[in-house]
């Protein structure tokens, strides 16, 4: 990244996030799981009984966010969204059984489709650098 | 559908005695765990970690629970789990100076002091006049040095040393040693409410008898039911045979 430094970057990250939509879309047909989607299982998983708030936190995404991607798993049947006994004004999340064994499915895939990244690891960290100069 | 999710990971199965596994009896000493519920909670025993957590001392509890799971804890959580000696003597001084001291005091018939080494138990189940018997034990109780944590339950007041672990405590220790994820606790009683108001969102709570000032989150409508519950955990944790009801 000695010569055009800005162009190689964003060029650079255009291929990264390319990379990532093209990723993205293949797990969506596939799997009907989206990366997000996919992550967000992942935590569930162990979480049996995560009330929205408490999955948004643990995801690291604000909290309507993660009322739309709810709302889409459920429609897929892949999450359980039950009232709070304690609080109404409260979902409770759970995984289902069909969640579960998309999400192991969905997993093999996903691993070996992200083991191809790794050779954007020293690309990435240049970047990095560039952008900071 | 929120209970089979627990089958999905690693997740402790814990259970109160009285009232749980057993039926409440007039008869403390009479109580035992049906052959049925038995039965279940060995084969969930075989499943996944299961934990029996009671306010009996270990050795009676022991003598209730044939089968072995991953822990047996007695005394509200002061047995079974490897507490400091220290913790064990100061509560045992404790409990022979209550002893002596309550040992003087005419509470009635149908009262019964139990001793479980590390703390008491005054069942008055048996007596006829409940109300008036309930405020003389708190009238004798508020006079023990050194002065015990106490936890009133369904006809019983149990004396406990103050800063000694709690059911609540247990739970967290055997979920902590087992590398558990999540934990589901069914209780009946105001002792296992020390289960029941932990922060902690990976606990899921059962209260046996629904009780709008207790803070379980879920609850069975009785004691009976118990068994059913454990049918369908074994089932969820046994795939191949898909339960017939989703709770």
């Amino acid at each position: 990244m000695s010569t055009h430094q800005p162009e190689r970057a964003w060029f650079l990250l255009l291929d990264v996030w390319g990379s990532i939509q093209r990723f993205n879309k293949e797990s969506e047909k596939r799997f009907g799981l989206s990366l997000v989607q996919w992550c967000l299982l992942r935590r569930l998983i162990d979480m049996p009984f995560a009330s929205a708030q408490s999955l948004a936190a643990e995801v690291g995404v604000h909290p309507s966010t993660m009322t739309q991607t709810i709302k889409r798993l459920e429609k897929k049947r892949f999450v359980f969204v039950g009232e709070d006994p304690k609080d109404s004004r409260k979902k409770m999340i759970s995984i289902t059984r069909l969640g579960k064994e998309t999400l192991e499915t969905a997993s093999k895939h996903m691993r070996s489709g992200m083991a191809g990244w790794s050779s954007f690891g020293e690309d990435i960290h240049q970047l990095g650098e560039a952008f900071q100069r | 559908m929120i209970l089979e999710s627990l089958s999905f990971t690693k997740t402790l199965y814990a259970f109160d005695f009285d009232g749980t596994l057993s039926r409440i009896v007039k008869v403390p000493s009479e109580a035992k765990i049906g052959r049925l519920t038995l039965q279940l909670l060995q084969q969930l025993a075989g499943l996944a970690p299961v934990a029996v957590v009671s306010g009996r001392s270990l050795k009676d509890l022991k003598q209730r629970i044939i089968c072995r799971p991953a822990y047996l804890v007695g005394n509200h959580g002061l047995e079974g789990l490897g507490v400091s000696p220290g913790v064990y003597s100061r509560a045992q001084e404790s409990c022979d100076l209550w002893k002596a001291k309550l040992s003087g005091v005419e509470f009635g018939s149908g009262v019964e002091i139990e001793d479980k080494e590390f703390s008491l138990a005054i069942h008055y189940r048996l007596s006829r006049n409940k109300r008036e018997v309930k405020l003389r034990i708190k009238e004798a109780l508020e006079s023990l040095e050194p002065l015990p944590r106490l936890i009133t339950g369904k006809s019983v007041v149990n004396v406990l040393p103050v800063g000694a672990p709690h059911k609540g405590l247990a739970v967290l220790e055997i979920a902590k040693k087992l590398g558990t994820r999540s934990v589901l606790y069914v209780g009946d009683d105001d002792t296992d409410e020390d289960v029941f108001s932990l922060p902690d969102p990976g606990i899921m709570t059962v209260r046996v008898g629904k009780k709008a000032s207790s803070q379980a989150r879920y609850y069975l409508e009785r004691q009976s039911e118990i068994n059913e519950l454990l049918k369908r955990l074994i089932q969820y944790h046994r795939p191949q045979t898909k339960p017939q009801r989703q709770l």
